[in-house]
């Protein structure tokens, strides 16, 4: 049984929080660890959460480089007709391209090549190209009217990472860590897992500022495990430096700080002490949690064989179950890869390969576990894809250019109403005709399942209450609510 | 309703902004205690945005909120205001409840106390200029700063705290100034002073010292958003250091604030402008630039805009202007107009706002940019151009030869024409093969197809008979087709490819080893910008290229034909210098490399070969003279027309040798000299204008393909006006920002160096002084730093030194001695009861690291560096660009100051972002300051600490003295300037002990931890004494008084 992460960091156990996590250091610490600057990020706001919580953590499975969803999840067989015949201006509507179509003397309607089937009580609609993910059909809620603002790569993730197309706001996950504190007391609140496809192995690339702190003081930032070398950076002690000696040269540190702080009193030092202890700790709760060897066969054949290579998107989901099992509030796995202008059909292959049985099985063993009920799942890209073709449309091969009006994204597990899709396209694929999500409402759903109004999450920035869901209003998408 | 207010409300239950000079007591004043309450909860409604206000009532102006009724001066009672903020009524209660905000019962008795006074109104006091006030008398106080501060403190029965001991105020001191600690002997020598002037001796040595400039612009390059990459999607590299050491240089140089001000941002429309003030226009040119593929140039070009009118704002006026990029300021009575009329003075740049092509994957500067040769490189440059002066006179006076040897020429040149045979021949491969897997199909027409995978790189290499004879070169024809992608002419997905180079050896039963070709000579029917032909032939021009690609100038290695738009068949050759004789029954094979950018083949192609003598060689047409020339050729000289006699004298004079021609080679060679040390030049990104100005639109919810109104430039109305007559452009825009009357300026940088000392602002906003920000704590002396530094000249020394010369700075920081009920109030230290104790910024816990280990290298300016870096820190995210697979440098770059590390924005240096350094993404005007367990990590296991903490160690054995004890003085005196403690003494003692004892008994485990880092190991210590130093020495590294300003 997990506690309850808000009840354990509940003001009235502070005390017990601090006593905790400082080794002994008494509340004359919580001044700093309140005040800006020194917080150790593990207390959630005064206020928080607003509502109830339906989702304790949240693994979101972005996938970067925009798939294409009218060959996985949003069928349009009437377009089998149109096979080569222009996009008909009634339904593009003078929308402006990119650069990279608009010179395009025709855009032919390129149907999808793929075969789609329907999939549980829910009678889901999902591609040949994901067979695995079939088999959780009934779990997942499926919102085929998202639409965004951008139209190119870095300014659409940046949008969806973090409310703005340009750099300097924080991300998702800062503002969860800001807005609700760690649940763990080892670990960040917010880890990033990164992977390449191998449908388009030198695909769009990912950035900083997608995971960082923005305006937020920098410990909400993610801390991006990484796939070379020490998963968290410099974590592992210097070669020659047992985990004994470190101890020991830890204890003279402390000891050393203490004494200094008998002198000068300032509680920015018993932070300080209480930070190396953390790290000190994270230096064993890390490395136990990325070793798989206590992992059964079984669980290593549900994600694929994939997983046993370090840095694949299958290992990353398997992480990412280990993560959530030590309620590491918000974990993002991104897989690159997407981005199929070109020789789509093969392409989405390669990523369908990389990700569909890992998906599948973070579902499923999340399930098995008890932990889908509190845990929510998203499943996504940046923006979608134009029906039409970009470049020469062939019987067996197309490509696909960027399409911000509409596209697909499924969502799973807590505080999410299982078995359901929202939202419908036009005959293209290209225009909402019903219940238009945008990444705002989205972004405020998601917050809703954790307890927060999105309204109230704010941070004083230049004189403003800026918040992760923007100006212009948001809204939770209650249709899909549990 | 009665209005007491006890003094203890202001004095102890409001924030410290409104407690002020005693005067709580007194009436409520509008900036201080009204304005507040009304922006925070009331504007977003009822403000200067007509766009979302509500009920038609606006409360930022007191004609309209009386008119309303919202208030009648006098009357609470009759003011609709006081009632709906009173009521208890859900449907009536403001604010109202969804808002989420609450009025605070203090905040509501405020309200109606000031309604109840008359309901006076006051300027925003920011927007007022600031009137320098008497400085207090108070016969304590040692300068007028702390008079001010003093006279604050005794409204609380407070003092200051007594002075810092003499060794903390070094360190302190020289840490502020310098970002560096003071060197032992510093240390000893302030000691040793006791006369009263020490202390300024040591500011004054300091402010002279060439690392107090590094130390400043460190700000400075976070408020430019200055970095070393284009921070979009590929992030390649650009060059900006030389405008990083340009900010070095003035600061240092103590250039006044107005020039730097000026010269920054608009140093080139000064009159004669020098190259320095050309290079400091730098500043506007620093934000990103994207280039990721489909985007649309101008909603970039548009972005940059926006992004400099951000920049200006919040660095020189901390204004949140970018606020008004959508819709009239929320806040701050700043239009949705005025943000455009603003906008308008950087609209004329020479710029496309993109970056493109070759530049955009290899790095480079996209225009204007300019060349900045330091002395010697100048020197070097007027020679070359002086070469260059002569040939081209040389030119000039050869040319009057030529219509004479052109008449000599003309029927001998007949005569071998009518000789001569057909020059291109098709070469008929037998084998056409690639390595990676490359298929061909031979097309009907000859042609061969490229088809199966593409391959990240590929040679093609065709095979065929060449008869007996002469050669002298080869020519590629290419041609699209619609299997390729794009239907264009490469196989990238773009369509476009990059041949690197054209390799052909000649194999014959006579030759014993196959006869090598070397082209000397190649010409393409066209050639992308920045990828032409000749790189495939001139292996110095390729190399040349090659390294200028990495350095950041627009030229890529390998002949590349914009396959992307230009779908059409085109020509190249290569010629050998001479004709090769050929064998009998000699084979040739030809290689196509390409092996520059991934997948970049060339898709369907044929290959012709020539027997003509290299000189005679054309590119397009039959035989050795194009078909247009022999039509003028049997025209009768006299009935030839202008165009048709230029175009012969153009064939002549470059296709055959004679002394004109030698001449214009000369000239070609001297020019290409002078391009290539140019290119060779580091270059800076400028700002230049256009010679007419573009129009500026407001742009309506804020997007660019959405124009309203023309606008022209002007700056905001609630500020003071522009001189009348003054042309509207930057340097009028400038010079605005930095004359007297503008009352923003000076206070928002006299408030950041208070900040850079105190760690808090005198107003805690520093990044916003508009409605919004927070009051100040001491406006007046807000006021007299801001009036003083502009009385001084802007001289931005004389107000650091006034500053850190108070004995406010000169405090002790320690909280032992000072009563918890003040500390738990003032947790900031805004009273300034107590000096500053504050962790130092990322930059300086890596400087100091080196140079108490004394690693440091003291080498000013010059191109970014890279110092240790995790393996793999540019490439786990990323495949694009330039800046890829990061090694560090081998010498030098690994030790020197953190602000020359190479800064890629989208993987930024890992530990610096871990110590809040901002990301240079966006104009960052403050830092956040964080203590997390990542940062101990860092400090514990990162090589850069680690390496510092070895060589800490070695230095403590061989010069610290023979005992543990001497040697830990030594080391405690290098890292904070003063000796250890006898309790400090004996716990460290015993560890060496200990971990000596332990490291005695495992020596494979010593002589692992004292191989870290690159520098040399020092001969003739123990492993085990050396790693036990080691260990000690990475504690002291680590302490809270090492990684802290106090």
């Amino acid at each position: 049984m997990i506690p309850s992460p808000i009840s354990a960091l509940h003001p009235s156990n502070r005390r017990t929080f601090l006593e905790r996590s400082a080794s002994g250091l008494g509340l004359a610490a919580l001044g700093s660890l309140m005040s800006e600057g020194s917080a150790t990020a593990t207390v959630p706001l005064a206020g928080f959460p607003h509502k109830p919580i339906k989702a304790k953590r949240v693994i979101y499975l972005f996938q970067s480089g925009a798939p294409s969803q009218m060959d996985l999840f949003d069928p349009k067989p009437q377009m089998q007709a149109q096979f080569g015949k222009d996009l008909p201006e009634s339904i593009r509507k003078g929308q402006r391209l990119t650069t990279m179509t608009s010179g395009q003397k025709g855009f032919p309607v390129a149907p999808s090549i793929f075969k789609f089937a329907q999939h549980g009580e829910s009678r889901a609609w999902i591609s040949e190209l994901m067979p695995h993910l079939g088999t959780v059909a009934d779990e997942l809620c499926f919102i085929k009217s998202m639409h965004t603002d951008a139209i190119n790569h870095d300014p659409a993730i940046t949008f969806f990472q973090t409310g703005r197309q340009l750099a300097g706001f924080p991300s998702m996950g800062s503002w969860l860590s800001y807005g609700l504190g760690s649940q763990n007391r080892d670990l960040p609140a917010y880890v990033v897992l990164t992977s390449f496809g191998s449908g388009r192995p030198n695909d769009q690339p990912l950035y900083d500022r997608l995971w960082g702190a923005g305006f937020l003081p920098t410990q909400h930032s993610g801390v991006k495990f990484r796939n070379t070398g020490d998963p968290v950076l410099y974590l592992s002690n210097p070669p020659g430096m047992d985990r004994a000696l470190r101890r020991d040269s830890l204890d003279q540190l402390s000891e050393l700080n203490q004494h200094r702080h008998a002198l000068v009193g300032d509680p920015e030092i018993e932070a300080r002490i209480a930070q190396y202890e953390m790290a000190f700790r994270m230096q064993a709760s890390v490395p136990d949690l990325t070793d798989f060897s206590d992992e059964p066969e079984h669980i290593l054949d549900l994600y694929g064989p994939d997983v046993k290579r370090p840095g694949s998107y299958a290992a990353n989901c398997l992480l990412a179950r280990r993560l959530a099992e030590r309620d590491v509030r918000f974990i993002q796995c991104f897989h690159m890869g997407w981005d199929h202008h070109g020789g789509l059909p093969k392409a989405i292959q390669g990523q369908c390969n990389d990700t569909d049985q890992a998906t599948t099985a973070l579902i499923k063993d999340l399930k098995q576990r008890g932990l889908l009920d509190d845990t929510l799942i998203v499943w996504g890209g940046e923006f979608g894809r134009t029906i039409y073709s970009q470049g020469t449309l062939t019987e067996t091969n197309y490509g696909r250019d960027h399409h911000p009006r509409c596209f697909t994204v499924f969502l799973a597990g807590g505080g999410i109403k299982p078995g359901m899709s929202l939202g419908e396209t036009d005959d293209y694929c290209y225009n909402i005709v019903q219940d238009p999500v945008s990444i705002y409402d989205l972004h405020a759903t998601m917050l809703h399942v954790l307890g927060i109004d999105h309204n109230r999450l704010t941070y004083k920035f230049q004189g403003l209450d800026a918040r992760l869901t923007g100006v212009e209003g948001a809204k939770v998408v209650k249709q899909i609510l549990a | 309703m009665t209005f007491v207010f006890p003094r203890s409300i202001f004095a102890i239950g409001l924030c410290f902004g409104f407690v002020h000079s005693g005067l709580a007591a007194d009436r409520v004043q509008f900036n201080r205690d009204v304005r507040p309450i009304l922006t925070e909860n009331c504007y977003y409604c009822h403000g200067p945005d007509p766009k979302h206000r509500e009920a038609d009532l606006r409360l930022d102006v007191r004609e309209a909120a009386l008119e309303e009724g919202a208030i009648v001066p006098g009357k609470p009672s009759d003011s609709e205001l006081i009632a709906r903020i009173l009521t208890e009524d859900e449907d009536d209660l403001m604010p109202p409840p969804d808002s989420h905000k609450i009025l605070k019962p203090k905040e509501k008795e405020i309200l109606q106390r000031w309604v109840a006074e008359g309901a006076e109104y006051q300027g925003h006091w920011a927007f007022e200029k600031p009137v320098r006030p008497q400085v207090p008398a108070i016969q304590e106080a040692a300068t007028p700063i702390d008079a001010f501060v003093l006279e604050r403190l005794k409204t609380e029965k407070l003092g200051l705290s007594p002075a810092t001991d003499k060794r903390t105020l070094i360190r302190r001191i020289t840490l502020d100034l310098t970002g560096l600690p003071p060197a032992p002997e510093d240390v000893e020598a302030f000691v040793a002073d006791a006369s009263p002037q020490a202390y300024e001796r040591v500011v004054d040595r300091l402010l002279k010292s060439p690392v107090y400039g590094e130390h400043m612009a460190a700000q400075w390059l976070d408020f430019a958003r200055y970095a070393d990459s284009h921070g979009f999607q590929t992030d390649s590299s650009r060059t900006m250091w030389p405008w990083r050491d340009w900010v070095i240089h003035a600061l240092n140089e103590n250039m006044p604030f107005d020039q730097f001000t000026i010269e920054q941002l608009a140093g080139d429309l000064l009159p004669n402008p020098t190259l320095s003030q050309k290079v400091a226009t730098g500043f506007h040119r620093n934000h990103r630039i994207n280039g990721e593929g489909g985007i649309i140039d101008e909603e970039w070009r548009i972005e940059n805009i926006i992004d400099r009118v951000d920049a200006t704002g919040a660095t020189w006026m901390g204004l949140t202007l970018g606020c008004a990029r959508c819709h009239d300021h929320k806040y701050d009575p700043i239009t949705q107009k005025e943000f455009y009329e603003m906008f308008s003075f950087f609209n004329n740049i020479d710029e496309t706002g993109v970056i493109r092509g070759g530049s955009n994957r290899t790095g480079g500067n996209p225009g204007p940019s300019i060349y900045v040769p330091d002395a010697e490189q100048q020197k070097t440059l007027a020679a070359l151009t002086d070469d260059l002066t002569q040939a081209e006179a040389a030119v000039k006076a050869a040319e009057k030869t030529l219509p004479a040897l052109l008449a000599a020429w003309e029927p001998k040149f007949k005569k071998d024409l009518a000789e001569s045979k057909p020059q291109w021949e098709p070469l008929m491969p037998e084998t056409v093969s690639s390595t990676g897997g490359v298929t061909f199909s031979r097309v009907e027409d000859g042609t061969y197809l490229a088809g199966g995978p593409t391959p990240a790189k590929a040679t093609y290499v065709i095979e065929g008979a060449i008869p007996e004879g002469g050669f002298s070169g080869l020519r590629l024809n290419v041609f699209p087709d619609p299997s390729l992608p794009e239907g264009s002419v490469g196989r990238n997905s773009n369509g476009n490819f990059v041949l690197t180079r054209i390799e052909a050896e000649i194999r014959a039963p006579s030759l014993k080893q196959p006869l090598k070709l070397t082209f000397s000579e190649a010409e393409a029917v066209f050639s992308q910008k920045g990828w032409g032909i000749e790189s495939l032939i001139d292996a110095t021009l390729a190399k040349a290229a090659k390294r200028e690609s990495t350095k950041g100038t627009n030229r890529g290695k390998g002949w590349a034909v914009e396959g992307t738009t230009r779908k059409e068949p085109n020509q190249a050759m290569v010629l050998v210098p001479d004709l090769v004789s050929v064998p009998a029954d000699a084979r040739i094979t030809v290689r196509l490399v390409h092996d520059t950018l991934n997948n970049h083949q060339i898709g369907r192609f044929s290959l012709d070969w020539c027997s003509v003598p290299p000189q005679m060689v054309t590119l397009v047409g039959d035989g050795a003279a194009p078909a247009d020339i022999r039509v003028i050729l049997d025209l009768d000289p006299a009935k030839r027309s202008a165009k048709q006699k230029q175009t012969l004298t153009a064939f002549y004079r470059t296709g055959f040798d004679h002394p004109v021609k030698a001449a214009d080679t000369a000239l070609a060679t001297a020019r290409k000299k002078r391009e290539g040390f140019e290119m060779r030049l580091p270059s800076v990104m400028v700002m230049q204008e256009l010679p007419e100005p573009r129009t500026a639109h407001i742009l309506l919810r804020g997007e660019y393909a959405n124009p309203g109104d023309a606008v022209s430039a002007a700056t905001p109305a609630v500020l003071p006006p522009l001189p009348e007559k003054a042309p509207r452009n930057r340097l009028t825009l400038a010079k605005w920002l930095v004359s007297p009357e503008h009352p923003l300026t000076a206070r928002v940088w006299v408030n950041r160096q208070w900040e850079r000392f105190f760690g808090k602002g005198l107003v805690k906003s520093s990044e916003n002084l508009g409605v919004q920000s927070d009051p100040p704590s001491h406006p007046e002396l807000l006021d007299w730093l801001a009036t003083e530094f502009m009385q001084s000249g802007w001289d931005m020394k004389h107000l650091q030194k006034l500053i850190v010369m108070s004995a406010t700075y000169r405090q002790s920081s320690a909280r032992t001695h000072l009563p918890a009920s003040l500390l738990e109030r003032d947790l900031e230290n805004r009273l300034l009861a107590r000096g500053p104790r504050l962790r130092l910024t990322a930059e300086a816990i890596r400087d100091q690291a080196l140079a108490i280990s004394g690693l440091l290298d003291p080498k000013i300016g010059g191109p970014s560096v890279r110092p240790y870096m995790p393996e793999g820190v540019w490439d786990e995210t990323s495949v694009y660009g330039d800046l890829r697979n990061y090694k560090p440098d081998v010498n030098g770059g690994l030790y020197r100051r953190t602000l020359y590390t190479i800064w890629k924005r989208t993987a930024a240096p890992p530990t610096m972002l871990l110590f809040d350094s901002s990301s240079r993404e966006t104009c960052t005007v403050k830092r956040s300051s964080t203590n997390t367990p990542l940062q101990a990590l860092a400090l514990l296991n990162e090589v850069t600490f680690v390496e510092a903490a070895r060589v800490l160690a070695q230095r403590m054995i061989t010069e610290g003295g023979a005992s543990a004890e001497q040697r830990l003085d030594w080391a405690f005196r290098r890292a904070l300037g003063r000796p250890p403690d006898a309790h400090e003494l004996s716990v460290l003692v015993a560890g060496i002990d200990r971990q000596w004892k332990r490291f005695q008994s495992a020596s494979a485990e010593a002589e692992q931890l004292i191989q870290s880092g690159e520098a040399p190991l020092a001969a003739n210590i123990a492993p085990a004494e050396l790693a036990a130093y080691t260990v000690t020495a990475n504690v002291i590294l680590n302490l809270d008084e090492v990684l802290t300003k106090e």
